[in-house]
């Protein structure tokens, strides 16, 4: 790989400022920074949204976006917890229930857009408030007291990292590999670099359209589940706004908004530097406000830098 | 003035004479323009004739602004002028009017007639009485029933041709550029057209009307100018007979080598009383081995049948069979399973993804296949035989398609549909904006195919091309197959006749 196609692959110039990141904080904070409690919780933090960001990568390759994920994590979350707690519903089945939920949600958003052609953007604002609405009325103040077979899910810890990083660890994993090896989600690159052209080369683009949303609004249902047994309570405020962070942690990863552009590396990188930079301005005790202006500033400057790399090399 | 003013707040525009010195264009392998001068004379219909290609277009878009020409002048009054940009045209009183609409279907007819100049009250906002006036002026003069108030999207598409016009007008024109309007007019609406027309001549403005139509020309036109590949043939009074206008138009020596392809028996594909959105009542065979052209002017059906074909849109009545067995295509995915190939019009936008790599878009067919492992490898292998095969010049089978020329684009085009390994190749336009080397190399790659017992369905309007490689060929006017001429009884005249419904 020449010097050219490294600067405009995101995942290795986001790598990179990775690795400076992490070789500056080492410096600044030597006892604070590099310790495997930071690190730890680091990981636990960014778990859910990586989750989440892995499903909104593939829309994203095939050029669409779902704003709903944020309530699905807290509609899949409470439906489970409110099934568990006031109609004493086994685990297993309560979970298959607010992942069924997270599913329908998806299909419902990807056949609307799909085949009746609603616009992504309109299609998943409105469901963003519907399923909240939902979510709200299951879990009300928030439901806690869950039994210990659903603690256990993302409580419990192997080799000394919480259960939902492993989990994040496994879903990038299988994804990263699917994408780069299956014609299936190879499909995605293709509609989302030119639909026209990928129908007339015998892609059926509806059926992947919801296919892409299905995708999503699982993965942002095994977020949801995650995310309240981590915390022991279904809250229905959970994931409030995650879908824009998500978003932009998959820019930042590679993604185009037009379509046909990222890896699923991406988004778990776009994910990891957002928390770092997180941790940066927690251990230097700036005032969390200061956070999404930070984060803001960034998206934009590295969006704006590969417009500009890309226009010096179109020259 | 004697005459009648076109427009009742039109001042009498002053008199412009159009010069046109050694104008010569090119684009990257083709040369569009060479040399040509043309001189308008105002108050006179100056029709412009040629086939596709010839280079009416661009001449068009260098006189409004939109292109520049390489070489040569453009004197209006006998003064040198540059004229950089559409805006700038527009000052000089120069209006187009294309084929493509330029209206918004959300807004009003008025608004759209005025979409810059809009008359403004004394505090400087739109004057929505004087604007609807104004228009609806307009409107009676061409006998359009409808309010002015109306939303563009409401109309009828020969509606908005005509308001598509009066917006041109409304600028007034000194010099009015017209590209077939005609073509979705019905016979009245056209006599209004040719009334205004005439009007303006009266007012002294040059009408440059850019036509197919032999009868229309002969009408209106008081001279003909006939491109032919961006070579200037000469301006001929308008009396001139169709046939010698013609003969100007396509009188180019024959390629002397047309091609015989080993026709045989065996029939590939059957098409029995096809209708569909843009044709109706299509029948004919493509045996195996066979090129059966396809000719016709712009929107006389051929491509809505070739999408019918390959899946792309519905038939609502009619059969198809492809090697004898029953074939009702609802997706293109049917089509390639098949083994039916489709190379579209406009590979940019329907053929190719441009961001990506070679090889990745001559492997995107195979990934219509249910649920195939992806094999990155096995692709580039594919691939980089392609790139040698056909001859695709490029640094490497990873370089984005985007980067390449356009006959090296449609070659890749090609390759992906070659790697299908197809029965039946359906290609519309193959050699459109694609210099004279890479068109050598897709007729032989076409040859190659009808030598191994492929069929050929050639959709094109550069009828030397048909005549040379298509066995028999088939001529649409109008939504209808008019007849199917053997290569023998076909001639260029003969084609451009049947094809302009004469």
């Amino acid at each position: 790989m020449n010097i050219k196609n490294s600067l405009t692959d995101r995942v290795f110039t986001l790598g990179s400022s990775i690795v400076v990141l992490c070789v500056v904080m080492t410096i600044a904070f030597p006892s604070k920074f590099a310790t495997v409690d930071n690190f730890s919780q680091l990981l636990l933090n960014l778990s859910i949204d990586t989750i989440v960001a892995v499903g909104m990568m593939i829309l994203m390759i095939a050029g669409m976006f779902d704003l709903s994920v944020g309530s699905i994590v807290a509609f899949a979350g409470g439906m489970a917890g409110y099934l568990m707690y006031y109609h004493g519903i086994p685990v297993a089945l309560a979970i298959s229930a607010g992942m069924l939920g997270a599913v329908g949600i998806g299909f419902i958003n990807g056949w609307l857009i799909a085949r009746v052609g609603i616009n992504p953007m309109i299609q998943t604002l409105a469901m963003m408030g519907i399923v909240r609405g939902f979510a709200l009325m299951l879990s009300g103040a928030g439901i806690q007291n869950f039994p210990y077979d659903f603690i256990v899910i993302g409580q419990s810890r192997l080799l000394g990292l919480q259960m939902p990083v492993w989990y994040m660890i496994a879903i990038v994993l299988l994804f990263a590999f699917l994408v780069k090896n299956t014609s299936f989600f190879r499909r995605y690159y293709f509609i989302g670099g030119n639909e026209r052209a990928a129908r007339l080369s015998g892609i059926n683009v509806e059926k992947m359209k919801v296919w892409a949303f299905v995708i999503s609004a699982t993965l942002a249902g095994v977020a949801g589940i995650l995310l309240s047994s981590r915390l022991g309570a279904a809250l229905s405020t959970s994931g409030r706004g995650l879908e824009l962070r998500v978003i932009t942690a998959v820019i930042l990863g590679g993604a185009s908004l037009s379509g046909g552009y990222g890896k699923i590396w991406g988004a778990f990188l776009g994910a990891l530097f957002m928390a770092l930079i997180n941790n940066l301005l927690i251990l230097s005790r700036v005032s969390g406000y200061w956070q999404e202006i930070i984060l803001g500033v960034i998206l934009i400057v590295a969006v704006g830098v590969d417009q500009l790399i890309l226009k010096k090399i179109e020259k | 003035m004697g005459s009648v003013s076109v427009c009742p707040h039109r001042p009498i525009a002053y008199i412009v004479k159009l010069e046109l010195k050694n104008i010569s264009k090119s684009f990257p392998g083709v040369k569009a323009l060479q040399q040509v001068s043309i001189t308008f004379t105002p108050g006179e219909i100056h029709a412009l004739c040629g086939e596709n290609g010839a280079g009416k277009s661009t001449l068009m878009n260098i006189i409004s602004g939109n292109l520049r020409p390489d070489a040569g002048d453009i004197l209006l009054d006998g003064r040198k002028t540059e004229i950089e940009n559409v805006l700038q045209a527009e000052a000089l009183g120069i209006a187009i009017v294309y084929q493509e609409r330029s209206l918004t279907d959300s807004l009003s007819v008025a608004e759209n007639i005025y979409p810059v100049h809009q008359p403004r009250n004394r505090y400087g906002y739109i004057d929505h009485k004087v604007l609807h006036k104004n228009a609806s002026e307009w409107l009676q003069q061409f006998r359009l029933t409808m309010h002015a108030a109306t939303p563009v999207g409401k109309l009828s598409p020969s509606q908005k041709t005509l308001v598509e016009i009066i917006k041109a007008l409304a600028k007034k024109p000194r010099i009015l550029i017209l590209d077939e309007p005609t073509a979705s007019l019905t016979h009245e609406e056209a006599d209004i057209l040719f009334n205004m027309i005439r009007r303006l001549r009266a007012d002294h403005v040059t009408v440059i009307y850019i036509s197919h139509r032999m009868a229309e020309i002969r009408e209106l036109a008081d001279v003909v100018t006939v491109l032919k590949d961006g070579i200037f043939q000469g301006t001929v009074p308008s009396s001139t007979p169709d046939r010698e206008i013609i003969r100007m138009m396509v009188g180019r020596e024959l390629a002397a080598d047309t091609f015989v392809s080993d026709v045989t028996k065996e029939v590939l594909l059957e098409v029995k009383e096809l209708s569909g959105n843009g044709f109706e009542d299509i029948s004919f065979n493509i045996y195996a081995g066979e090129i059966l052209g396809f000719a016709g002017l712009t929107g006389c059906g051929r491509t809505a049948l070739a999408r019918t074909i390959f899946g792309d849109s519905r038939y609502n009545a009619g059969s198809i069979s492809i090697k004898q067995r029953p074939y009702s295509p609802r997706h293109p995915a049917n089509a390639i399973n098949a083994h039916i190939a489709y190379l579209p019009e406009d590979r940019k936008t329907e053929g190719l993804f441009l961001e990506r790599s070679i090889a990745d878009n001559i492997a995107s067919v195979s990934l219509s296949v249910p649920c195939a492992a992806y094999n990155a490898g096995k692709e580039r292998e594919t691939a980089d035989s392609y790139v040698k095969e056909l001859d695709i010049r490029t640094p490497s089978a990873t370089t984005p398609v985007r980067k390449l020329s356009g006959g090296n684009q449609q070659k890749v085009v090609l390759a992906k549909w070659l790697a299908t390994q197809p029965d039946l190749m359906i290609v519309n336009e193959p050699t459109h904006g694609v210099d004279v080397g890479a068109k050598t190399e897709i007729y032989n790659i076409m040859k190659k195919l009808t030598a191994a017992g492929k069929g050929i369905m050639m959709i094109s309007s550069e009828l030397p091309e048909l005549l040379q490689l298509a066995d028999r060929i088939a001529v649409m006017w109008q939504g209808k197959l008019i007849t199917i001429l053997s290569r023998k009884e076909a001639t260029e005249e003969k084609l451009t006749m049947l094809a302009s419904g004469l």
